[in-house]
């Protein structure tokens, strides 16, 4: 069964470096979204295994079988790999109808017309689609033309399914809709997926592993909770979450053996690491990384802000506080109004607030955080 | 509102202002021209007064009609045997270029071919030269001794006689037809190759699609509109083609419609030759009529997604090699070697002997001798040839500038008023020009011009015809350009000076001219180009006082003085590539965008 293993690959355009290094392993049946913000790498690297586009050093192999190896020279084209691809814009052949559309691949098996037939009717059903099989593509809405693009790809019953930004160009309701059905396709095939999105909410959402990627380089390759919760620096803290992490630079220095006196305008706060003890240099720039929902809103406590802003929107509530010289994000569930400038004091809870290095951004450790 | 105050709040608007102002314009110069040119096929000139009994000139008259149609053998070989000769030749032409053309713009696009900047660049040098540039040079290279005179380089130098199917007549037109519009292809069919979806081509290679069938099956379904339509071009343009079946058909009397329309309208049948060119513009109409259709009928399939430079490109393997240098080789002979040709023809002093002891600078430098090119001194010291070259100079940079002026204004007002009935009309008469053959044209002007018309005195003569008949068939290029140009530029970039007060003729010149210099530029250079190295639109109209280079050229080739000839063709397919690298260099304004759209 398919596992792909990637070996220090590396792609360069001239002197650009698109991909740098890239090993990870994808595992059988896995769902890998490749994460980034766009020019990172991932569209590259999904084309790269899937032999769109030659790497310029290193090894692919999936499922056992070595399909790229500069060293070997070794480039086995695209055709011969086993798997399927899901165009972003679709790529539905604009001459042909659906069932033309689907049954291109299955030709090119050479399936007899009986099976292609039942087969076309099986995907057509499958994806709810049956009336529209003697249509063009260009007489289907977004959604439709989206699931064509599913049944054409699936046709063939590939092993691995490479997916480039497939729900990109729907609208957010689609959007939502088409999630659900990819994860229950997941579900349903067995097949591993791997997944190309700059949206971290469809990261999260779908896949089993996240790989996040920057400017070529891997930054976390983990399941998407651990890479919300416990993220390996700064930039996968951020690019993670919506509302965004807070941050907050300061200086911390050890205090009472394992903990952490964090000292700002108008906040004094001691930090507790449960991921094991923390050693700083006195005086050492640290990052302090809270996601809004650890930060409550508590009349009592000793840590006051001003309201900058409520953004209330139904079931849940957007707080935007001023403490000192930063500006936090609390979410708060349910609706809740506060008055611009009251006065508010505030709370941390959990033990998911994350001490990163101020200067590399690496993370240092995860544990409490508490106003004194 | 009141019909006066909607005309008021029409007319303060600078688009329709241009607008009312091309359509007036143009209709005068276009469809008027048409009129005149029917009334001119059923009256009686005055030079055919002989072959019309008892007819004053002016009276009406169908004897043309049934001269050219009815009357046998004589309508035969008037016209039907070189409409027929017309026909096949375009067929052929357009066979040539389409399959070199979309050949090479396959590989260039689709392939790892090697060199891809020197094939592409070069590859277009053959329509940036004058089209009878190759035909020179296959006369100068494949000329036998079978029509009288000298035998060319390659009997010279092999001492195997050319068979005359091979020297002269319809091979040679349609191959060099061919070959000088192959690039014609290769720009249109390229810009479609590289717009098109390059993911629509990767989906059928992981459905495990081989190369040949992605080809057939996806590639050229998808292409086939802009392959029909760049055939059409290529045909309407072929058909109007004077110059090369002048030069190669000639001589074995291998008539078509443009030769023949030369034949009788310099001859003593104005009238035959009027119905040609009629039949030419209907053909040319037909054309664009099936073009419109067949693109109105099958909506573009092009999607540009920015990420066909992603394009995973075929490996040639162990032909890749081969083919590229073989196709650099094959570029080097079309656009090399002619002028090497030219080169060493003018150097020639005894036509068909290329030793060494034979060259000499006679014909580019030498004082006129009596018993050589009757008496005429080199090209150098030619003060006519002087003449002609700035005649060409000057007036290829007025039609330029009048032309690419007017198609910014045009594209401009028309692109503004998008979807109106007048802005559709417009341009479809900026574009008419196009279609009618370049030969016809001037013989159109001709005929209305050479007397005084409405308020325009009679121009026959003078350069202000030349530089109107070259402004408005050229104005389709320029047109074309400006309205690309426009249509990329949103109108809130305007509206955004309008609404700071600015004024419109600063909006032209500061914030519209500006963003889009590369394109509307595009719509000068072309018309320069084309008018530098234009011939049949000219010979009917040209006095010796207004003579250009082409025309002296052609004057030099038909009293058979080669070597002059050859020295001609060489200085403007200089000045022709000079002038375009320069200003390609300079303003990033190149032909493609003219055409490629």
């Amino acid at each position: 069964m398919p596992e792909i293993i990637l070996k220090d690959v590396t792609k360069r355009f001239g002197k650009f470096i698109a991909v740098d290094k890239l090993s990870m392993t994808i595992g059988d049946g896995d769902f890998v979204t490749l994460l980034g913000p766009s020019g990172c790498g991932k569209t590259t690297t999904l084309r790269m295994i899937a032999g769109l586009e030659t790497p310029t050093e290193g090894e692919i192999l999936i499922g056992g079988k070595t399909v790229f190896s500069s060293e070997k020279g070794i480039d086995v084209s695209p055709d011969k790999r086993d798997v399927g691809f899901l165009f972003q814009n679709y790529a539905l052949w604009p001459h042909m109808t659906v069932e033309q559309n689907i049954s291109f691949g299955l030709e090119n098996l050479k399936w007899d017309k009986e099976r292609i037939r039942d087969r076309i009717a099986e995907l057509l059903a499958m994806l709810k689609i049956s009336q529209f099989g003697k249509r063009y593509p260009s007489e289907l809405s977004g959604g439709q033309q989206q699931r064509v693009a599913i049944a054409r790809t699936l046709a063939t019953g590939p092993k691995v399914l490479f997916m480039d930004e497939p729900l990109s160009n729907l609208d957010a309701k689609l959007r939502t809709e088409m999630r659900s059905e990819l994860k229950r396709l997941h579900a349903e095939t067995g097949s591993t997926f791997v997944y190309v999105t700059h949206d971290q909410l469809e990261a999260m959402t779908l896949s089993t592993r996240t790989c996040l990627m920057q400017d070529g380089l891997l930054q976390q390759y983990e399941p998407p909770l651990t890479v919300y919760h416990r993220p390996a620096n700064r930039f996968v803290a951020d690019f993670v979450g919506s509302p965004t992490m807070n941050f907050i630079e300061a200086k911390g220095d050890n205090v009472n053996l394992d903990e952490i006196k964090i000292e700002l305008p108008g906040m004094r706060l001691i930090f507790t690491p449960t991921s094991g003890s923390l050693t700083l240099r006195a005086g050492q720039a640290i990052t302090l990384g809270i996601r809004p929902e650890f930060i409550r809103i508590e009349e009592r406590s000793t840590l006051r802000g001003k309201i900058y802003a409520t953004l209330p929107s139904g079931m849940e509530t957007v707080v935007r506080i001023q403490v000192g010289e930063n500006l936090l994000t609390s979410v708060v569930f349910g609706s809740i109004d506060f008055d611009v400038d009251a006065d508010v004091g505030l709370g941390f809870a959990g033990d998911h607030c994350i001490v990163f290095d101020g200067e590399s951004g690496e993370k240092l450790a995860h544990g409490k955080l508490a106003a004194v | 509102m009141t019909a006066a105050n909607r005309f008021k709040s029409f007319i303060r608007k600078p688009h329709n202002v241009i607008l009312v102002a091309l359509a007036i314009s143009l209709s005068f110069l276009t469809l008027f021209p048409l009129l005149s040119l029917v009334r001119d096929t059923v009256i009686v000139h005055p030079s055919e007064l002989m072959s019309i009994r008892g007819s004053k000139p002016g009276d009406l008259t169908i004897f043309h009609w049934r001269k050219v149609f009815f009357d046998g053998e004589t309508s035969q070989n008037l016209f039907y045997k070189p409409f027929w000769n017309t026909i096949n030749i375009s067929l052929g032409a357009c066979l040539v270029s389409l399959v070199l053309g979309g050949g090479v713009a396959w590989l260039i696009t689709r392939s790892d071919l090697r060199w891809k900047s020197f094939i592409s660049t070069a590859f277009i040098f053959p329509y940036i030269m004058p089209s009878w540039t190759l035909a020179m040079a296959w006369l100068n290279f494949f000329r036998n001794r079978l029509i009288g005179g000298a035998p060319g380089l390659f009997t010279a130098l092999t001492g195997i006689e050319t068979p005359n199917w091979f020297a002269y007549g319809a091979f040679p037109i349609v191959i060099v037809l061919g070959l000088h519009y192959a690039p014609f292809a290769y720009i249109l069919i390229g810009g479609i190759l590289r717009n098109m979806d390059a993911n629509l081509e990767e989906a059928a290679v992981i459905l495990k699609a081989s190369r040949f069938k992605i080809l057939r099956r996806i590639t050229m379904p998808i292409v086939m509109p802009a392959i029909l339509s760049t055939f059409l071009l290529v045909f309407s343009s072929c058909m109007s083609a004077f110059a090369v079946p002048a030069f190669l058909g000639t001589p074995v009397r291998f008539q078509v419609l443009t030769t023949q329309l030369f034949r009788t309208l310099n001859g003593l049948n104005p009238g035959y030759g009027y119905i040609m060119a009629l039949v030419m513009i209907v053909l040319g109409t037909l054309i664009l009529m099936i073009n419109q259709w067949f693109v109105g009928k099958r909506k573009s399939f092009t999607t540009v997604t920015g990420k066909s430079s992603n394009i995973s490109l075929v490996k040639l393997r162990s032909l890749r090699t081969p083919l590229s240098a073989g196709l650099v080789l094959f570029i080097l002979a079309v656009a090399v070697l002619p002028l090497v040709t030219f080169a060493i023809e003018s150097f020639i002093l005894a036509p068909g002997d290329y030793s060494f002891k034979n060259m000499t600078l006679q014909f580019w430098a030498g004082e006129g001798r009596v018993d050589i090119g009757g008496g005429e001194p080199g090209i150098l010291l030619n003060k006519y040839i002087y003449l002609g070259l700035w005649n060409s100079i000057r007036l290829s940079v007025v039609v330029a500038l009048v032309a690419g002026s007017v198609g910014v204004l045009a594209g401009y007002a028309i692109v503004r008023t998008r979807g109106t009935r007048l802005s559709g009309y417009v341009n479809n008469l900026a574009f008419f020009p196009y279609l009618m053959p370049s030969m016809a044209f001037g013989a159109i002007y001709l005929s209305m011009f050479a007397k005084p018309n409405l308020f325009i005195p009679s121009l026959y003569g003078s350069f202000a015809l030349l530089v109107l008949v070259g402004a408005v068939k050229y104005l389709p290029f320029a047109s074309r350009a400006g309205i690309n140009a426009m249509l990329q530029l949103s109108g809130e970039i305007e509206e955004a000076g309008l609404i700071l007060g600015v004024p419109w003729w600063k909006r032209m010149t500061r914030i519209i001219f500006p963003i889009q210099k590369s394109s509307f530029l595009s719509g000068y250079l072309l018309p320069f180009i084309s008018c530098m190295r234009e011939l049949a639109l000219f010979v009917l109209l040209i006095t010796p006082a207004n003579r250009v280079l082409t025309t002296m050229l052609f004057q030099y080739n038909e009293k058979g003085w080669n070597q002059y000839a050859n020295a001609i063709n060489l200085m403007i397919v200089v000045i022709v590539l000079v002038f375009n690298t320069a200003i390609n260099k300079i303003t990033g304004a190149s032909i493609d965008k003219g055409i490629g759209g």
